[in-house]
């Protein structure tokens, strides 16, 4: 499975598209988290691997940011381990192991959706990713 | 044939040191040693016991000395790295407070962060200015130093190593953020702060052997305990120290600046303290378990002294993750770090063992009756309660024009709308209604709000004021716990009172 970030911009969020999408495609799409109003909205969606290009071509040839994202970057330096976020994550993607080290699971972490750790980290070591890895950054909605 | 000794020196410790033949476990290791051979045991074998914690301690900050300029200044306002610091004595001493923030970043850097990079060799840029006197000519004053370039360095924190803090909640419905960082609302986290069984007051809790010139470990180099911290409260377990060293010889690892998002800046200090086993006595205390050391879950989303205390807790619960309050099961997180406290000890460890640090005996003893006061004030601050009065009310089945009329007779600008037994349900104001008319809405589901922000009733004024503008709403249902209304607030009672 892969994570694909969706961003609609205000115009899109009234229209279907994700719908259009999986059953156009018949793909399987676990919706892991969502924030939409009617100014625009993100989602945050997990398919299979092997439709991962065509689903995102798919989103982008309808205007839709379709991005794998980079979910948050942890300066390993920076943190003490304090674990101040541990409690916060809704997903359990961070946990304190043997050794009190605290550790991220970034196959579990939902992202610049939820980030809710970033600002608790009094290191301030955790950084939310909103930048992906194919181009789109999210300065493609200003030029929407 | 001579008789098993009952005790120990601190000079017999420090013979050992000086042999290489001194037997040091950390705290952790001790508490397992007492609880495989017992206590007669560890004491027979064991000379010291390393403790340590690493937590925010924000009263905590560094004295430097400049040397003079040329011309020379006597500075009255200086700001180093965009942080303001204070001039509390002659021309060219500061104090750099860790919780002081940058005025170009606010909340981001702090006096902690300062005194860190400092610490870690980084230039810092120093601005300051002057009123220029007949000996003290200069009012400018720009310069970049590093730690080598001031004279003393000493780092001067007056209240560090709390014995044990509180755990905090948040059972409002909204967010706060606070020292004890971020609360989510309705008891969707808890956070705490200490080492528990590894806290150097915690093993040493009658003073026998820390006290007044104890030598210690401290930001990773060597320092002094100068007395009781302020706020020593040791009577009922929230000791504190006041303790001095050396910032050169610190580590940039055991002195880190935090940021606490909307609360400001602090630093994290590493502190550690040896606790001589003098006796049988000292064996003992010296082997509490987290599971023996107990706080209390404070709900901080009350903005008074006094907060309720929802229950007591373990650290031993603490430190597992996760706590029950009112039958929920609540994730907790640490703000201090274990890991680091751990560190702290195993190094003081490896110091002494290696003849780096020797053992003092205090030349006094702190205070071990002593309690926290709260403030004497002089002047009354006013709370909800003292401006509230009755609320104007309506039921969901109402017709919209009976509500228009209430809202005519009465004068008022906010009608509450409750249920039979007088809980809150919405608000509607005369602007819903305006809104209604125009529209062609008939009913009162369509205009309420439901979302009501509310306050209570001992909410200081202030704090309701706040949450009013935060909103942008004019007027806040007073209720009880139960939320049955009791009342209401509005802007114009708070201007009346506060004159805003």
């Amino acid at each position: 499975m892969v994570r694909i970030l969706l961003r609609f911009s205000e115009e899109q969020v009234s229209q279907p598209i994700a719908s259009e999408i999986i059953i156009q495609y018949k793909v399987p799409m676990a919706i892991l988290a969502a924030h939409v109003n009617s100014k625009g909205g993100e989602i945050l969606a997990e398919i299979p691997d092997d439709v991962q290009e065509k689903v995102i071509k798919a989103f982008r040839e309808r205007g839709v940011s379709a991005t794998v994202p980079k979910l948050i970057e942890v300066d390993k330096e920076k943190c003490f381990s304090c674990g101040s976020c541990v409690a916060l994550c809704p997903v359990e993607a961070i946990s304190i192991d043997a050794e009190c080290t605290v550790q991220f699971d970034k196959e579990k972490c939902v992202g610049s959706t939820c980030s809710v750790c970033v600002d608790a980290c009094p290191a301030r070591a955790i950084k939310s990713v909103k930048q992906n890895n194919n181009g789109h950054s999210s300065n493609d909605r200003k030029n929407k | 044939m001579s008789k098993p000794t009952k005790s120990r020196s601190v000079e017999e410790i420090n013979e050992k040191i000086r042999k290489g033949d001194v037997q040091v476990l950390t705290a952790e290791e001790m508490k397992k040693l007492v609880d495989s051979s017992g206590v007669e045991v560890a004491f027979k074998e064991v000379d010291v016991v390393t403790t340590g914690t690493f937590g925010a301690m924000c009263s905590s900050g560094a004295v430097i000395n400049l040397g003079h300029s040329d011309p020379p200044i006597k500075i009255d306002h200086a700001w180093m790295n965009d942080v303001k610091v204070c001039h509390p004595g002659a021309a060219v001493d500061l104090f750099i407070g860790a919780t002081n923030m940058s005025e170009s970043q606010p909340f981001e850097y702090g006096g902690g962060h300062v005194i860190q990079d400092l610490i870690a060799g980084e230039e810092v840029e120093l601005r300051a200015t002057a009123y220029g006197t007949d000996c003290y000519p200069r009012t400018q004053l720009k310069t970049n130093i590093t730690k080598d370039d001031l004279n003393q360095f000493c780092l001067m924190n007056f209240r560090n190593c709390y014995q044990r803090y509180n755990c905090a909640v948040n059972t409002s419905d909204e967010i706060i953020y606070t020292y004890m960082s971020k609360l989510l609302p309705r008891l969707r986290n808890a956070t705490f702060s200490g080492a528990g069984e590894l806290n150097p007051l915690m093993n040493d809790p009658d003073y026998e052997t820390i006290g007044m010139g104890s030598r210690i470990f401290l930001g990773g180099g060597q320092g002094y305990v100068i007395g009781e911290g302020t706020q020593h409260s040791p009577k009922n377990l929230n000791g504190t120290l006041m303790v001095k060293g050396d910032a050169k010889k610190m580590s940039p690892e055991f002195i880190q600046g935090a940021a606490f998002t909307r609360y400001g800046t602090s630093m994290y200090v590493g502190l550690g303290i040896p606790i001589p086993v003098l006796n049988e006595g000292l064996a003992k205390k010296t082997a509490i378990r987290d599971s023996e050391i107990f706080t209390d879950v404070v709900d901080y989303s009350v903005p008074r002294r006094d907060r309720p205390k929802l229950r007591q807790v373990s650290y031993k619960e603490l430190k597992s993750g996760c706590i029950t309050i009112n039958d929920k099961k609540v994730r907790v997180s640490s703000l201090s770090s274990l890991k680091m406290a751990k560190k702290v000890a195993s190094t003081l460890k490896s110091w002494i063992e290696e003849g780096r640090f020797f053992l003092t005996s205090p030349v006094e003893r702190l205070p071990t009756e002593s309690v926290f006061k709260p403030m004497r004030q002089t002047e009354e601050i006013p709370f909800v309660v003292s401006v509230m009065h009755s609320a104007v009310t309506c039921t969901e089945n109402e017709e919209i024009r009976a509500i228009a009329e209430r809202i005519v007779t009465k004068s008022v600008n906010h009608i509450v709308v409750v249920d039979e037994v007088g809980k809150l349900l919405g608000i509607v104001t005369s602007w819903d209604i305006t809104r209604a008319m125009a529209e062609g809405k008939k009913s009162l589901a369509e205009i309420e709000s439901r979302n009501v922000i509310t306050t209570k009733p001992d909410e200081p004024l202030e704090v309701a004021s706040k949450r009013m503008a935060q909103h942008n709403i004019s007027a806040l249902p007073v209720i009880d716990i139960e939320k049955k209304v009791m009342g209401i607030v509005t802007a114009e009672d708070v201007s009346k009172l506060l004159g805003r």
